[in-house]
């Protein structure tokens, strides 16, 4: 990888970071001063997603990088069937959505850059994975 | 016209700036012929806007409208774009000695997602109800709700966050281009440190943006969500408005300011950084005289970046807000005074025994020191919250963030297009037209913005279409009229830049490959 591509998207992991900071930011205050917080409660089969990232990420260091495109559709496919099921009237079921479609743009990015560019834009990937264990951790555990 | 030249793209986006100041000081002209003349019919507005003037008299929630439009056509289509994408486009890679930016594909799709926003944003002149009231800030209930808050509420305030949310993701791709090209493209040997100053505020104001618009850009989706889907980020339940009950719960507005401000107080600093970063080069260059403290100089633009992610409170002094938080974003920004005064120390320490060269450029340059003290002077009179709970939202505000953000930085930009315009056309700009539109603007903007100041100590609203309801304002009446004509004046004179500008690409002389006589890469790289 060149050192424009890997600073490139070092700079794209930090703006992305920002902005799921933000989003968690204003749910903790939203969460803290709202009094109608209900923690959304989603299917068991949601929080097997999580593997799916650390998996791409491994086939892409093994070479397989069709294989990381698969599985990273995947993740999306399986996002979209989550954010069918939430809903927007309740502000926790909001926010999980918020995370769940900005996180399902950025896999989506991820893949096509996969697709695209190879285990050249694999940093980006590795990030796009550990964000959504983030964003699991963060419904499952703490809200 | 889709090129991924950066010089191409520098004029694109310098010519999309001069296109939205011409349009934002119209609707300021309109606005300040209302404000003075409330009742008088014009035929031409119910022309242009038969919802809005019936008859040709202005509804206040036209002038609300217009005063939204002026704002974010002048903060984010011109003092966003001119400074740091048009200049930093054209200049940063000469002179680094970079080949073009480090992502040109995406320097184009920065440029056209950019314009596209405008167009978005203009748009909403056009729909039903025309443009939203809500100011350049969209501050919830008012902006979360739908047209149930007035005519322009409905699709005008949908297309608003529509364009500003492009123009986040056009410039967070720009910032990434910046801050690549800076880190990784720099000629070999040439350390940070040997950045002309220039350098420096692209690439600081790259990093303010890049953290800022990844803050707005999720804000502005949770305030479309709360208008389209239902949602209650910022909608507090039992909200009554026009007598129906709006069915939301437990959103905050004061959330929404949090996250607009956390962006919007660093916006400040991205229309000023690259300006300053340009004013240090020509009074160096116009003082025959390297930059005094140079390093200072660098460092005073990061510490002025960091604070700026650190003072957004400042903005909701009387929003509702602990006195200790007030303390405390109180004393950070007055904190900001202090890179603030070591930059203006040693402009004029630059200044100082220097053989000076009055060119339009540099009387540019000064008249920007002069408008960065003044309007920086009123800043930390607002920064202290027993001041600001009784300017806040007065004509004072609005002269303090009008010299400082936006004709100071706008001086910078005429600095900077005189100084570098034989490089971008081969010809000079017209010195004499030059140094005339600068004396004359130069008095004009004092004449429209140091007596709102005192309209501001009358405790004179901002935002109000009119005054004339108002007993205790009778005495600011003729104030007003004085600056609605200063006003004309300074649009007025504008027509002689335009002349020089336009004229001058084809007829200015001719100039030589290093007119000014400068030391920066620019001039002698193609």
């Amino acid at each position: 990888m060149t050192n424009v591509a890997r600073t490139g998207q070092t700079l794209l992991v930090v703006a992305s970071s920002m902005l799921f900071a933000a989003v968690t930011s204003a749910m903790v205050v939203r969460r803290g001063i709202g009094g109608d917080w209900v923690a959304p409660e989603l299917p068991a089969w949601v929080w097997a997603t999580a593997v799916l990232g650390p998996l791409a990420s491994w086939l892409i260091l093994r070479g397989w990088v069709r294989g990381a495109v698969i599985a990273g559709g995947l993740l999306v496919g399986l996002q979209v069937l989550v954010l069918a099921e939430l809903r927007m009237a309740v502000i926790g079921e909001a926010f999980l959505s918020v995370l769940v479609a900005a996180h399902a743009i950025h896999a989506a990015a991820g893949v096509a850059a996969l697709a695209r560019w190879g285990e050249r834009a694999g940093l980006f990937w590795h990030f796009v994975g550990a964000l959504w264990i983030y964003v699991l951790f963060l419904f499952g555990v703490w809200a | 016209m889709f090129s991924t030249d950066h010089k191409v793209i520098g004029k694109q986006y310098i010519g999309l700036a001069l296109f939205s100041v011409f349009l934002g000081m119209l609707l300021s002209l309109v606005m300040r012929f209302h404000l003075v003349h409330p009742d008088t019919k014009v035929r031409l507005f119910q022309m242009l806007w038969p919802e809005g003037a019936p008859g040709g008299q202005m509804t206040p929630e036209l002038y609300l409208s217009l005063m939204t439009m002026h704002g974010t056509i002048m903060v984010f289509f011109v003092l966003t774009t001119a400074p740091q994408s048009g200049f930093g486009n054209y200049f940063l890679p000469l002179q680094i000695g970079a080949h073009d930016m480090a992502f040109p594909v995406l320097n184009m799709l920065s440029f056209w997602t950019t314009a596209l926003s405008l167009v978005t944003l203009l748009l909403a002149f056009l729909v039903e109800g025309g443009a939203p009231l809500s100011g350049w800030t969209a501050y919830p209930p008012l902006s979360g709700l739908g047209k149930i808050t007035g005519p322009g509420q409905g699709l005008g305030q949908d297309l608003w966050i529509l364009s500003i949310a492009m123009f986040c993701v056009a410039s967070l791709m720009g910032a990434i281009n910046i801050i690549v090209t800076v880190i990784e493209l720099r000629a070999p040997g040439m350390g940070y440190f040997d950045m002309p100053l220039t350098c420096w505020g692209w690439f600081v104001t790259a990093l303010i943006s890049l953290f800022a618009f990844a803050v707005l850009l999720p804000g502005g989706v949770l305030l479309l969500l709360d208008r389209v889907a239902g949602t209650s980020f910022f909608i507090p339940g039992g909200l009554i408005v026009n007598d129906q009950v709006q069915g939301r719960s437990g959103g905050s507005p004061l959330l929404f300011q949090h996250l607009f401000w956390f962006f919007g107080h660093p916006e400040v600093y991205i229309a000023i950084l690259p300006g300053m970063g340009v004013i240090s080069t020509v009074l160096s260059v116009f003082s025959g005289k390297k930059v005094f403290g140079y390093k200072a100089m660098a460092v005073a633009m990061l510490a002025i970046g960091g604070l700026g992610f650190v003072v957004w409170g400042h903005h909701m002094f009387i929003s509702g807000m602990s006195p200790y938080s007030s303390i405390a974003f109180s004393v950070l920004t007055m904190a900001v005074g202090v890179p603030s005064a070591v930059k203006t120390f040693n402009w004029l320490a630059t200044l100082w025994g220097g053989r000076l060269r009055f060119t339009a450029a540099m009387h540019y340059a000064l008249g920007f020191v002069s408008l960065f003290i003044t309007g920086g002077i009123t800043g930390l009179v607002l920064g202290q919250p027993g001041l600001d709970i009784y300017f806040h939202d007065t004509y004072f505000v609005v002269a303090h963030f009008h010299l400082i953000m936006g004709v100071a930085a706008v001086f910078a930009i005429w600095a900077a297009l005189h100084y570098w315009f034989p490089k971008m056309y081969g010809r000079f700009l017209n010195e004499r037209l030059g140094k005339i539109h600068f004396f004359l603007t130069f008095v004009g903007v004092y004449a429209v913005f140091v007596p709102l100041h005192f309209a501001g100590f009358v405790g004179n609203p901002r935002r109000y279409p009119d005054f004339k309801e108002y007993e205790f304002l009778k005495s600011v009446t003729g104030l007003h009229m004085g600056v609605t004509h200063a006003a004309y004046f300074l649009a007025a004179v504008q027509l002689i830049f335009l002349f020089n500008y336009f004229w001058s690409q084809r007829r200015g002389a001719v100039a030589p490959g290093n007119p000014w006589g400068a030391t920066t890469r620019e001039w002698t790289d193609d």
